[in-house]
């Protein structure tokens, strides 16, 4: 007998699209505000009543507390998300609620994602996201780039999920289940086979040598769906990742962790490596989120030390930046269309006094200069690595993040001190410049009053 | 005593400087906004001057003790306090600021506000390494410093500006992050961020000359000893008169501090093991940035390779780990933060009339401008250390104290006060004396503001040079524990 009651979140959800779907056919408008109220109600929901949801379930409680923590910070992303995603899609004529819809699935499809227990059941999550994200990268139809970057996104994540499949194909011919968190008993053929649905998820959360697309997707989709790829179903992923890695224990297996390491300098390295020559600012935050993945790797690794607080720390942290950054940059426009190159920044001091401040406190965070919160993220990430022994990764990335403070600071450079060259339109956008100004002061308040965001990591953890 | 003093010095230069970037631009002129600096970085200075009145100097350990709960987890505290060793950096920090303001409400014509709300932020962070006693803390407010620099240096600097500001930020970074590392391994083993606490812990002896030398990354880039030392030049050149007086009077004494706070007490043995080292390295910035500046065409170029020779001294004296040799290094860097920011402001009161810093290009100004070559020749002097300056008193406490060490040190040091004579006299010569040129004629003398702030900054020297006990009552005894 299926006790419906775990899975009232993601009923809530589907129950949603199809509002939206019946609503939107009438009021485009309203069935997105409706959203809104949704997830609102969602995260509500979650934060009052999420533990007991799986109460009568056997996971353990940390693991609860990892879906409660993990759904409630999708969903408030999401809010965040539909709030601003109105004025850049009208300004490309993109406004159609068909948009929210594809939101709403890849939404779903990363609560299954995050609390599936079965590998059948988290590729099903996975592939609901991705086919969302396919489209959304390619939602402006009339835009070649972003058909091109939808295709390239299609058809090397479906060469993954075939890899995904594989791989779970082989753990089953061998052990007999698709069950995460049964697993033991491993021969060669069920680590070939997790090492494919490693490389898979990789490839989701684009850690390198797996990130050939992330430049090319950043840069074709409409900026909007850059963030949402740069944020949420990132997130999900990332999450699935750290289950699987700790529900498989996968530091007792050689050969697994071997990789896991791999992956992570080499996202380090291919991360700053990559950005330094970007003039494309899409770009080049692609390429810097290369690098804060294998930070994030790092911190999956280093679970033991201090439990999930510091990843999720670092994630929360992150998705505030990613989120903050977007928004001024969907604020921005020039005068012949979509802005794009870091040069267009120029001179953004004199013109706008709250974006360039912001983005200032922004940049200086991801380059983890103290005392903004991304200092503190980095410092928490890099306690857990040298408490767990990974003294090598951990030097590899303070060194990975100084040449990163190049690239942010050539951005600030452009935005303080060179005169602007390219007459750059304020768009005037609202609730964007509420969403920037709040996570601007977040970032830097932290340093004051750490207290609220480390309690609400620290007790879903107790 | 339940007074926040020390928040209160961390906060109001932090506050004023939110007051100011929410009052509208528009409607202020230039002069009202350098004008609520001043007053606020005026009393940040009184504030600080209850310090040395009320601190008891009988006492061990810190006082002005505050503590507050941060990272509960880590152990991490806000856990700030003062000793001997502090009190005197701070009331030079805040003694520098003012005048920073000052010599900049001409100089600073466009985004004056910016200016000042960057020196107020560069204020409060400085203060914030000074009185830090929890290492988090510390090195929070070390690195937070790079910020408003890098801004005031890129803005507000020469042509070459962005180069320089790059390779300051760059620099000191990648010296950061070493020590951030060892930072968080040295938590991991004590639990407690506490610098007392990490004092009294022992490592394991290979372990702790690596972790040395993590903390020497740092501090060594900032202070700046010999290999390390290529971006001072460069940002010195580049930057206002005013961030040259604040990175040569205070940032450069933030690695010397450093060592004294940090690297001593928690490394006895490795700070005996790298002994050879440092005086190499010292004793090669001595002589050769001596010849170096004696080279040198540029003015701003010339002091700053003479502030590297300077703190040479400083590194030395610190490392012979004897009282003398600290304290003479510890007045070295209070005598060379007031002499080196007031060298510093001489050049930019050439700099701000005639627009060159080329020491060529001027010649026999003391026949146009009087008063101006008499503060330079007191400065010029005590940069050289002319008994009854400031400077005589730390060159000649570290030269005593090497000869305990090995006399080969003193040959070195010894040259190195030669050297250093002989390119400053050069300066002098070149610039005040020989024959008037035509473009120099018209050159102003000295203004009322000038020649205040230069008769504060030689009334100092005087005091420190005649009376030099009033710094050392202060930090004999805090001295002598971190020795121990």
């Amino acid at each position: 007998m299926i006790n419906l009651f775990q899975f009232i979140p993601e009923i809530f959800i589907l129950s949603l699209i199809l509002i939206t779907l019946c609503f939107g056919l009438f009021n485009k408008d309203r069935a997105i505000s409706l959203n809104t109220l949704g997830f609102i109600l969602l995260s509500i929901l979650l934060l009052n009543y999420g533990k007991d949801f799986y109460s009568s379930t056997q996971i353990s409680l940390n693991t609860i507390n990892l879906f409660v923590l993990s759904k409630i910070i999708l969903s408030i992303g999401s809010i965040v998300f539909i709030l601003l995603l109105k004025r850049p899609l009208k300004n490309e004529n993109l406004y159609r609620y068909e948009y929210v819809l594809f939101l709403l699935f890849a939404i779903l499809g990363s609560f299954v994602l995050i609390s599936s227990n079965n590998f059948l059941t988290a590729f099903i999550g996975l592939e609901l996201q991705s086919l969302s994200l396919y489209l959304m990268a390619a939602f402006n139809t009339k835009n070649l780039s972003s058909n091109e970057a939808g295709i390239k996104y299609f058809s090397l994540g479906a060469l993954s999920s075939g890899f995904l499949l594989f791989g779970i194909s082989m753990i089953y011919y061998d052990t007999g289940s698709f069950n995460i968190q049964n697993l033991d008993n491993f021969t060669a053929i069920s680590e070939i086979g997790l090492s494919l649905v490693l490389i898979s998820l990789f490839f989701k959360v684009s850690a390198a040598p797996f990130h050939i697309w992330t430049p090319d997707v950043y840069e074709g989709s409409p900026t909007i769906s850059t963030l949402f790829f740069a944020t949420l179903p990132k997130f999900a992923s990332l999450i699935f990742l750290f289950r699987v890695y700790q529900e498989l224990n996968i530091s007792d297996i050689k050969s697994l962790n071997y990789i896991f390491q791999m992956v992570c300098a080499i996202s380090l390295l291919v991360g700053v490596y990559g950005a330094i020559t970007q003039k494309v600012i899409k770009r080049l935050l692609a390429f810097s989120s290369i690098n804060h993945i294998g930070f994030m790797l790092l911190g999956i690794m280093s679970y033991q030390f201090m439990s999930e607080g510091t990843l999720f720390f670092y994630l929360i942290i992150y998705l505030i930046t990613t989120f903050g950054i977007f928004a001024v940059l969907l604020n921005l426009r020039t005068v012949d269309g979509e802005f794009t190159k870091i040069s267009q920044l120029k001179g953004l001091r004199f013109t706008s006094n709250s974006k360039s401040i912001s983005m200032l406190v922004f940049f200086f965070s991801l380059a983890g200069i103290p005392p903004f919160a991304g200092f503190f993220a980095k410092f928490f990430i890099l306690s857990a690595s040298i408490n767990d022994g990974f003294i090598l990764l951990s030097i590899i990335a303070v060194l990975s993040s100084v040449i990163a403070a190049f690239y942010y600071l050539t951005i600030i450079k452009n935005m303080f001190f060179n005169k602007s060259e390219i007459e750059l339109l304020d768009d005037n956008n609202k609730t964007g410049k509420v969403i920037f100004i709040s996570s601007g002061l977040i970032i830097t308040l932290f340093f004051i009053y750490p207290d609220p965001l480390i309690n609400l990591v620290d007790n879903l953890f107790k | 005593m339940s007074f926040p003093i020390l928040s209160l010095l961390i906060l109001t230069p932090i506050i004023g400087a939110l007051t100011l970037s929410l009052s509208s631009s528009t409607q202020l002129k230039n002069k009202t906004i350098f004008l609520s600096g001043l007053w606020i970085t005026t009393g940040e200075f009184l504030l600080s001057l209850l310090l040395p009145f009320f601190y008891d100097k009988s006492k061990n350990g810190y006082q002005f003790i505050e503590f507050h709960t941060w990272f509960d987890k880590f152990d991490i505290n806000y856990y700030v306090g003062v000793d001997g060793v502090s009190i005197p950096l701070i009331l030079l920090t805040t003694f520098l600021v003012p005048i920073c303001l000052l010599c900049s409400i001409n100089s600073i014509q466009n985004r004056a506000k910016e200016f000042v709300i960057y020196f107020l932020l560069l204020e409060s962070f400085i203060i914030g390494v000074f009185v830090s006693i929890d290492i988090v803390i510390f090195y929070v407010f070390f690195e937070a410093v790079l910020i408003p620099m890098f801004l005031i240096i890129g803005i507000w600097g020469g042509e070459n500006r962005l180069y320089a500001t790059f390779k300051f930020f760059l620099y000191t970074l990648a010296g950061s992050v070493l020590m951030l590392l060892a930072i968080i391994y040295i938590i991991s083993k004590v639990k407690s961020g506490n610098i007392e606490l990490i004092s009294d812990f022992t490592f394991d002896q290979q372990i702790e000359l690596v972790l040395f030398l993590c903390f020497f990354a740092s501090f060594a880039v900032k202070v700046p000893m010999f290999p390390f030392h290529t971006w001072l030049p460069d940002a010195h050149v580049q930057a206002p008169t005013s961030g040259s007086v604040i990175l040569a009077g205070v940032l450069l004494k933030l690695g010397a501090y450093g060592f004294i706070r940090l690297s001593l007490p928690f490394f006895e043995y490795a700070s005996l093991y790298f002994q050879p080292m440092i005086f190499a390295l010292s004793c090669v910035a001595i002589v050769y940035t001596s010849i170096v500046a004696l080279r040198q065409l540029d003015m701003k170029k010339m002091i700053a390779y003479s502030s590297v020779a300077h703190m040479g001294f400083v590194t030395i004296g610190i490392f012979t780990l004897t009282q003398d040799g600290i304290n003479g290094a510890y007045f070295q860097m209070i005598s060379h933060g007031i002499v080196s920011a007031a060298l510093f402001l001489i050049v930019g009161v050439v700099y701000e009339r005639h627009h060159t810093r080329m020491i060529s290009d001027y010649s026999g100004v003391t026949n146009v401008m009087p008063k101006y070559s008499f503060f330079f020749m007191v400065f010029m002097l005590s940069s050289v250390g002319l008994p009854g300056t400031s400077g005589f008193v730390g060159e000649f406490l570290v030269i005593m104290s090497t000869i305990s060490v090995s006399v080969y040190l003193t040959f070195f040091t010894a040259i190195g006060v030669i050297l250093g004579a002989s390119y400053m006299l050069l300066l002098y010569k070149n610039i005040n004396f020989g024959d008037l040129k035509s473009d120099i004629k018209q050159l102003a003398d000295l203004t009322n503001i000038e020649i205040f702030y230069f008769s504060c900054l030689a009334f100092l020297t005087m005091l420190l040079g005649i009376y030099p006990k009033l710094l050392f009552e202060m930090i004999n005894k805090s001295i002598s524990l971190s020795i121990i």
